[in-house]
């Protein structure tokens, strides 16, 4: 007989010989927590029950105990980890406002997880079905499928819900895995310091014993070559002993410039996801959950409304969103789609972003963590060939520059420079599917930066 | 049992240990307080399991016993006795009270059945002056909230250091901190723990008006605060608390260092002006401060749509950036009433940055609130 079922016998007993009122408050919440040469140790939930059990009690569950294995000699009770009380909750009546709290207190220490993002609120579509499903089978058996588990897609789709949603999951399921959620930039610092303070052994170390390592936004750490290495070597320590890796980036690991090949190709090595943007009807089915959260309701036009301006950002449709519960709040109306449409006027037409030239080459460089003037200098070297040829083809698709104004551009290259660049892409375009999300990502940060 | 008692002393202990018995469907007998002769003295108990009080006072005992009764009717009905002798007697679990011209029976349950309360021993203690450590406490017990979800933020942190004790409580959208001295304490080393706020209200409700000193001692899973007597070195109150299990956050790290805008404003009028403005704050509370450094002065508002707006404006030392921000009054207001000095110092890091309110020349409190987004 096991401890449980030796203390499930002893309740059964007791319960014949005392109220039931008695019995409720002062068995609930015990357990045998050792048992060891013939003394039992009771665990109770506090030292009221501890007291009770001790001086009123003892006698006839120490008989019980007895007579069930006559090794017991003695009981012991000790206020242990058991559920203690838990107090009624006053619910505060608080009216739903944006007041904002100390978001310390949200996250969880060991973990760094915050226990809002869960797959529950996580609203599926088309976009996101794979991901979403790689997501699922990772937290069901960590380490075992798709590692490491590489999620990348444009910002505000929701990577860092789904990770933290893997690492809530697993914390849920596995209460004894360790699990750590980082980003990137907090791995740089964490490293920069232990090499500072000449702590690296403590940090490996530290990073070494988990079980489920999950790194938002991986992108940068493009360029900072010591993190890399150390994050290449933890990756291999935990990798051969079949520990779960997660990864986030905007962009897939082909196109994170300036990220050590032999990084890149572990990134592959698992499963790749993307998270697409979402479709029509996800949009609306997102807006409809959020408002369930937030327990509002406003009619359909409204949503349908919301969902045809708002396409590309999730974080944007939230954020639509809070602004018509304020509108509500303060006006104490629901608002009609009149006044929606001029609340969200300027999303629309949006303060006209105007877009030139030196934004596009810009961008362009830094996507591919080139100097600005780099992509000027007439080199045939590859990594620069590319992306001018690719700032150039943006120049002409999207800004309608002429071909002689383009070449003029790049430090007086003949106008039919300019137009073999373009065609060059265009036709690269057609069967490489990297490179339109390479050029999907470059016009994304120009139009929103 | 066989006990003589003036009215009036057993009203003052019935007050301080009535309040904490309570109806429990599960444990009836919690409705009911213990009623009990120890030697000269007769001791009341009541207890809800989280909290136990208990309460001595001389009397003059002729036969030992003890029986327990209905705490709100026994209350009740002594509050309304003349201040007079009052004899008690127990018979066959029956309470019989006899004072001048009254005589009543009351109905009770054997005391056998009473919860025993938990005993802590010679251990580690330390001793507060009474009024310093509840005015400390009273700065701080209306912030904490329950909350299933973060059992450890519901209560009220201690943290016992070498020369004082800090004292935290925070409901996740502010966080007030103060320091308490204390006279004697025979602690070998720092140690932190959480108590219920139930507790602290008790404490701050029975020895707020005290002048003496308070003894706490310390056990593994609950602490015990004590009152002398007046008359001789017996307790005379003892409030045994459990301890709420968990770690409590690292709060420190809330507590900005830096600020983006500073005001040193007048507290009163200051005081005055949220409060006026919290008349027009609407539904959701929003108080509006505009700070403007190069007026050095700051503007308050706020804006109902059912009762109409309300403006004014306060001088004040002013440094740093302007800014626009909000606020819920409440939380605002529940920090400015704390503080005595005759100006207070308010720190903020722009407008959805955590704010600081703290009192000019005291570094003993400190109060972070988070302001409401700009909308």
């Amino acid at each position: 007989m096991n401890n449980e079922e030796l203390w499930q016998s002893v309740l059964a007993q007791i319960q014949l010989n005392i109220s039931q009122a008695n019995f409720a408050t002062w068995f609930k919440n015990t357990e045998i927590g050792l048992k060891k040469e013939g003394k039992i140790a009771v665990l109770v939930p506090n030292s009221f029950v501890k007291e009770w059990l001790e001086n009123k009690y003892n006698k006839n569950i120490l008989k019980i105990l007895h007579s069930l294995d006559e090794e017991i000699k003695e009981v012991e009770y000790m206020v242990g980890k058991g559920k203690s009380i838990i107090p009624k909750t006053i619910p505060v009546i608080f009216p739903e406002t944006d007041q904002l709290e100390f978001q310390e207190f949200k996250v969880d220490k060991e973990t760094n997880l915050n226990p809002r993002y869960t797959f529950d609120s996580f609203v599926v579509g088309p976009f996101n079905e794979l991901p979403h499903a790689a997501a699922i089978a990772v937290s069901k058996k960590p380490g075992v499928v798709y590692n490491p588990l590489f999620i990348y897609g444009g910002v505000g789709l929701g990577k860092t819900h789904l990770l933290q949603a893997i690492g809530n999951e697993i914390v849920k399921t596995f209460k004894k895995k360790k699990i750590r959620y980082v980003s990137s930039e907090k791995f740089t610092s964490e490293v920069v310091s232990s090499i500072r303070n000449q702590k690296t052994e403590i940090f490996k170390s530290k990073y070494r014993t988990i079980d489920v390592l999950i790194i938002d936004d991986v992108q940068f750490l493009a360029g900072r070559e010591k993190t890399q290495e150390e994050f290449f070597n933890l990756f291999n320590v935990l990798y051969e002993k079949n520990k779960q890796i997660v990864i986030s980036s905007d962009r897939p690991p082909k196109s994170i410039q300036s990220l050590a090949e032999r990084l890149r190709s572990r990134f592959e090595g698992g499963m790749i996801a993307d998270i697409g943007v979402p479709d029509f009807e996800t949009r609306m089915a997102i807006l409809k959950t959020k408002a369930q959260e937030k327990k509002v309701e406003f009619p359909e036009e409204i949503y349908q409304y919301i969902a045809t301006i708002i396409k590309k950002n999730i974080r944007e449709l939230e954020g639509a969103l809070n602004r018509l519960i304020v509108y509500q709040k303060l006006n104490n109306q629901k608002p009609d789609l009149e006044i929606i449409k001029t609340l969200f006027k300027n999303l629309l037409s949006g303060p006209i972003k105007i877009i030139t030239p030196k934004k596009i080459i810009q961008v362009v460089a830094d996507f591919y963590d080139l100097k600005e003037k780099d992509l000027f200098l007439s080199s045939r070297k590859k990594e620069i060939v590319r992306p001018r040829q690719i700032a150039m083809y943006l120049l002409r698709e999207e800004l309608k520059n002429s071909f002689p104004f383009i070449g003029r551009k790049f430090n007086g290259k003949d106008h039919t420079t300019a137009i073999y660049s373009y065609k060059k892409i265009i036709k690269e375009l057609e069967k490489d599917k990297k490179l339109e999300e390479e050029i999907n990502l470059i016009k994304e940060q120009v139009f929103t930066n | 049992m066989k006990i003589q008692i003036l009215q009036e002393k057993l009203k003052k202990g019935l007050n301080i240990i009535e309040r904490i018995s309570s109806k429990s469907l599960t444990l009836p007998i919690l409705n009911n307080i213990l009623i009990s002769s120890e030697k000269n003295f007769l001791k009341l108990t009541a207890t809800d399991l989280e909290i136990g009080i208990n309460w001595w006072v001389l009397a003059k005992i002729e036969k030992e016993g003890k029986i327990t009764i209905p705490s709100r009717l026994f209350s009740n009905f002594i509050n309304l006795l003349p201040n007079k002798k009052i004899n008690l007697e127990v018979q066959n679990n029956n309470l019989i009270l006899t004072c001048e011209n009254y005589k009543t029976q009351i109905n009770g349950l054997p005391a056998e059945e009473f919860p025993l309360i938990p005993k802590i021993t010679e251990s580690e203690n330390i001793y507060f002056e009474a009024p310093s450590f509840c005015r400390g406490l009273s700065q701080l017990v209306d912030i904490a909230v329950l909350s299933t979800a973060r059992p450890e933020i519901s209560g009220i942190y201690f943290l016992f250091q070498k020369d004082f004790i800090t004292v935290a409580a925070t409901d996740s959208f502010r966080l007030g901190e103060t320091k308490i001295p204390f006279k004697n304490s025979s602690l070998k080393k720092e140690y932190s723990l959480i108590l219920p706020q139930k507790t602290i209200k008790e404490i701050i409700n029975i020895f707020g008006e005290k002048t003496g000193e308070i003894k706490m001692f310390f056990s593994p899973n609950q602490v015990m605060f004590e009152y002398p007597m007046e008359e001789t070195p017996h307790p005379q109150t003892q409030i045994i608390s459990r301890l709420i299990e968990g770690e409590y956050p690292n709060y420190q790290e809330i507590i900005p260092k830096k600020f983006t805008t500073q005001l040193i404003l007048n507290r009163t009028e200051f005081l005055n002006q949220v409060k006026t403005a919290s008349l027009f704050s609407g539904k959701i509370n929003e108080v509006k401060i505009k700070i403007s450094p190069t007026e050095k002065k700051a503007l308050i508002f706020s804006r109902s749509p059912d009762l109409g707006e309300y403006q004014s404006s306060i001088p004040g030392k002013i440094k740093g950036e302007p800014v626009e921000i909000s606020f819920n009054h409440r939380f605002l207001l529940d920090g400015l009433s704390n503080i005595k000095s005759s100006e207070v110092i308010l720190e903020l890091n722009g407008d959805s940055g955590p704010g600081v309110v703290k009192p000019v020349g005291d570094d003993s409190y400190i109060y972070v609130v988070m302001p409401i987004k700009a909308s």
